[in-house]
């Protein structure tokens, strides 16, 4: 109905001051942003922690395998090397899983709770702009009345549009107010709520890699086998490649 | 060439009176000759190697460095062992007396080097002269060789190459006749007699050696191939020699599980192809667990969680991304060495196995061929050539994995143990790394000093807190609440809600969103913008979108989906008493006192604000001020910007916007100016 005279709801004048609305999307902005990045985050470090288990399991795997081969039965040196492995794999898989374990609890849960209170925030906002358009449209309409000439059915419409304005307009101001106070306080105290989380992250995975430097350096002790640097176990590979192939048995491609 | 020329035996200058003597030297003589002969040839046989391997192989430029070493194979070994060789003969000359002796004994010496260097060099002179075959198909390059060769060894005439790298094949041969000849002109009570006879049957021993080294290599290049044939290339393959080979190992095999038959058992070959079954299973087992590990860890460091930025300048989340961004930049790329010193290995490892199997499966077949023969051979007592050929075939196979499955046992067992080594050394590595990168990390942090269970206490104690501060948090936002309702008051309801709202309170009022109409004898039919108070929040069978409701006047039900929460707006008076004492707390929004907004409702009065010209047969003519009858808020498409009306017995549509509602029975907490 593009012929009705003039648009309805538009006031004139501006009724929230740019700085404020500034203000308001410039908080607002950084919380989506937080928001964003905390659910990436946590479903990430899901991620990863689940492949982190698969690993480990799969580790535990080889050994398990080479455990129950019947090889085992008939050399006892395969046999001693084997258990060893065994063993080593499986504390190095308890570990990890207490690892996981920590971190869910410290970091992954932690996130999540940080996420469920966007929710609530969107709703607020939404609700805050809901007041705000209701606001702009009787504002826009006790605009109208004034601009009309004034006689006596004019005069009781300006009246009763401007009563209805007045609560609308304290309760944006209110909401704008209550979120333009909150937003800040609620965005600065991701610094004192992620800190613990991170604290404990590191130190779960130093107290991991610690476990792991003295399981698999006791395991290679225990195997009599030094750190060869990379050259000379490429050598040995091809060593041992070479005295295969010197069979007759063996193809040589 | 031996040089017989000048030294023909004395015997035709023999005079009668010399014939005893000369009778009794001859054998003497024959045996010098006959070392002389040996010496000599060995001289001009080393001349011809070095020859060959020289001054021919370096100016056959023109064909590639394969082919030269298939052609020449291991001709510097050769001559090796041979120069060590002659030497030590010409050494025997000086101790005429024992030479003869000496000679014997150098031979047993030598016994072992000249199997190893020839039995090499006879296995791929079949595979030389395939491909000097090919030369001579190629006139170009066979008149290059040809021209080559000739003005270095001119004696070689039209055959050339094969006959400069049949030499070393002939020499071998050779060795046991020349020394047969020694030994026919030795004296049987000679000490050096035994001696000479032991070192004919050694190099006798070594041809034989070498015949059936050669003899296993072919077999086994024949049947080692794992040929990859696709099912048509097999079919293709298929023809009726092949099938009826098939076919009768088949029906050797049904002979043997029907007992009519007896199985060749043989203890060792089973107890080394069981043990060769376990170690390709342990080999298989891992290179598949390996390949696991390996798709979880690419998964695993897909995953960077430090790569997001929360705006935190400092502190340990901080710590935390550049100590993970350091691991996977370093520590990480590291342990993916498993790539090469794992991975690779063990695939080669497992493809070198797979020749042994399929030399195995063939060795079984051959069995069976190898029983119907043995079969044959005791009711017939003789078998053709091929038959013979079968049996030859298996024999050969199966000495031939008897003596060399034990050692691929070990190798791979071995070599297995090395690559388990490798990884476990490669887990302690990336530990080791990764500490490292995390020790300065470590020392700043806040609570490093604690011990691991008063860190964790005090974390759960802060996330205790923090909780509770992030669920304050979230309460507040929600206590932001809905705008006023903008539903309108059906007229005469005020009363009506004020009664339900005394009776249930305010939490308990709703209002229906859109019109219902009830179709069972329980369910109720309301019209938009009628409050009711909820009884229940579900029907009698528990479905909990059904609720019963009283509406001041009537009880039943109605769907919940059209129930909206309706909020009680205080009266003015009330809410200029409270005079909003929380101004400036957080936690109560005081609930403004906005009045509805005034739309038309349902059919009722209003009274038009503004003139308004109709301008179709559609609409009706205002005049401001003019008391209107409002039947539809809206026009036929649901547009409530239009409203039906009726004015002076005319009905029409007019603007929603012109017209304001009369001034009727005060608004509920309304009350207007007279």
């Amino acid at each position: 109905m593009s012929w009705i005279p003039f648009k309805i709801g538009q006031p004139k004048k501006q009724i929230v001051p740019k700085t404020v609305e500034r203000d308001f999307e410039r908080e607002y902005g950084k919380l989506q942003q937080l928001e964003e990045q905390t659910r990436r985050l946590q479903k990430d470090m899901k991620k990863s922690t689940d492949a982190d288990l698969a690993m480990s399991k799969s580790a535990v795997k080889i050994s398990l395998d080479l455990l129950s081969n019947p090889l085992c039965e008939q050399d006892q040196d395969f046999l001693n090397m084997v258990t060893a492995l065994d063993t080593a794999m499986k504390r190095m898989d308890a570990f990890n899983q207490e690892k996981v374990n920590q971190i869910q609890k410290t970091v992954i849960e932690p996130l999540k709770k940080f996420g469920s209170v966007f929710p609530s925030l969107n709703m607020a906002v939404k609700r805050r702009e809901q007041a705000l358009q209701d606001y702009r449209r009787l504002q826009a309409k006790v605009e109208k009345y004034e601009e009309k000439e004034k006689t006596g059915p004019v005069l009781a419409k300006l009246h009763q549009a401007r009563e209805e304005l007045r609560p609308v307009r304290d309760d944006f101001e209110a909401k704008n107010k209550q979120l333009l106070d909150e937003m800040p306080r609620f965005y600065h105290s991701r610094l004192d709520y992620f800190q613990p989380s991170f604290e404990a992250l590191i130190r779960a995975q130093v107290g991991y890699y610690s476990e792991m430097q003295k399981i698999f350096g006791d395991l290679t002790q225990q195997l009599d086998q030094p750190g060869h640097p990379d050259e000379q176990r490429e050598k040995e590979n091809e060593a041992r490649l070479s005295e295969l192939r010197a069979l007759s048995i063996v193809a040589d491609d | 060439m031996a040089e017989h020329g000048s030294d023909e035996p004395s015997s035709r200058t023999g005079s009668p009176d010399g014939e005893g003597r000369v009778s009794a030297d001859r054998p003497l003589l024959h045996q010098r000759l006959a070392v002389r002969e040996l010496i000599d040839t060995e001289l001009s046989y080393l001349h011809m190697l070095r020859l060959c391997a020289s001054d021919i192989r370096s100016r056959l430029q023109q064909l590639p460095q394969g082919d030269l070493d298939v052609l020449f194979s291991n001709i510097d070994d050769v001559i090796q062992v041979n120069s060590r060789f002659l030497h030590d003969l010409q050494e025997t000359a000086s101790r005429e007396e024992e030479q003869v002796q000496l000679i014997g004994n150098l031979f047993l010496e030598f016994q072992e080097e000249l199997e190893r260097v020839y039995k090499v060099y006879c296995a791929s002179y079949d595979q030389a002269l395939l491909l000097v075959e090919t030369y001579r198909k190629e006139p170009e390059l066979q008149r290059e060789v040809q021209s080559i060769i000739e003005a270095v060894v001119p004696q070689a005439g039209p055959s050339g190459l094969s006959f400069l790298l049949v030499i070393p094949l002939q020499r071998i041969t050779k060795y046991p006749l020349l020394l047969q000849k020694i030994l026919e002109n030795t004296a049987p009570d000679a000490s050096a007699y035994p001696v000479l006879q032991r070192a004919v049957s050694a190099l006798q021993d070594v041809n034989t050696n070498i015949n059936e080294y050669k003899r296993r290599k072919e077999v086994a290049s024949k049947y080692t191939k794992v040929e990859q044939l696709t099912l048509r290339e097999r079919l293709a393959r298929l023809n009726t020699h092949t099938l009826s080979k098939k076919t009768t190992r088949l029906s050797q095999l049904l002979k043997q599980e029907a007992g009519l038959v007896p199985r060749t058992e043989d203890k060792e070959f089973d107890d080394l192809e069981e043990r060769f079954h376990w170690v390709s299973l342990c080999v298989t087992e891992m290179k598949n667990n390996v390949a696991v590990y390996r798709d979880n860890l690419e998964a695993f460091l897909r995953f960077r969680p430090q790569e997001y930025d929360l705006d935190i300048p400092g502190g340990p989340v901080v710590q935390y991304c550049s100590l993970m961004r350091d691991l996977q930049l370093q520590a990480f790329p590291q342990f993916q060495r498993l790539e090469g010193l794992v991975w690779q290995p063990l695939c080669s490892l497992a493809k070198a196995l797979a020749g042994p199997q399929n030399l195995i499966k063939k060795r079984l077949d051959k069995l069976l061929d190898f029983e119907r023969v043995e079969e044959k051979l005791l009711e017939v007592g003789s078998v053709t050539y091929e038959e013979q050929e079968a049996r030859h075939t298996f024999q050969a196979l199966n000495s031939l994995l008897v003596a060399e499955l034990p050692q691929l046992n070990q190798l791979a067992v071995r070599w297995l143990g090395q690559i388990l080594c490798t990884f476990v050394g490669l887990q302690r590595d990336l530990a080791q790394q990764a500490l490292q990168r995390a020790e300065g990390s470590l020392a700043q942090l806040p609570h490093y000093h604690l011990s691991e269970t008063a860190f964790r206490k005090l974390v759960e104690d802060t996330l205790g807190q923090t909780g509770h501060q992030l669920r304050s948090f979230q309460e507040n936002f929600e206590k932001v609440l809905p705008p006023p309702t903008t539903q309108p008051l059906l007229p005469g309801a005020e009363r009506q809600v004020q009664a339900l709202l005394s009776r249930y309170g305010p939490e308990k009022l709703y209002q229906v969103t859109s019109n219902v109409s009830g179709a069972g004898t329980l369910d109720l039919t309301l019209l938009r913008g009628q409050i009711v108070a909820l009884l229940q929040n579900k029907d009698t069978k528990g479905n909990s979108s059904r609720w019963l409701v009283d509406t001041g006047g009537h009880r039943g039900y109605v769907p919940a989906g059209k129930l909206e929460l309706y909020r009680v707006i205080p009266s003015q008076e009330e809410v200029k008493g409270q005079e909003w004492p929380h101004k400036d707390s957080r936690h109560l929004t005081p609930e403004p006192t906005p009045a509805p907004v005034p739309s038309v409702p349902a059919v009722t009065q209003a009274v038009a604000v503004y003139p308004f010209v109709a301008r179709s047969s559609h609409e009706v003519s205002l005049q401001a001020g003019q008391l209107v009858t409002v039947l539809e808020a809206q026009d036929k498409k649901g547009n409530p910007e239009w409203s039906l009306v009726e004015v002076n017995e005319q009905r029409g549509y007019v603007p929603s916007s012109f017209l304001a509602r009369a001034p009727g029975p005060a608004l509920w907490g309304w009350s207007l100016p007279s």
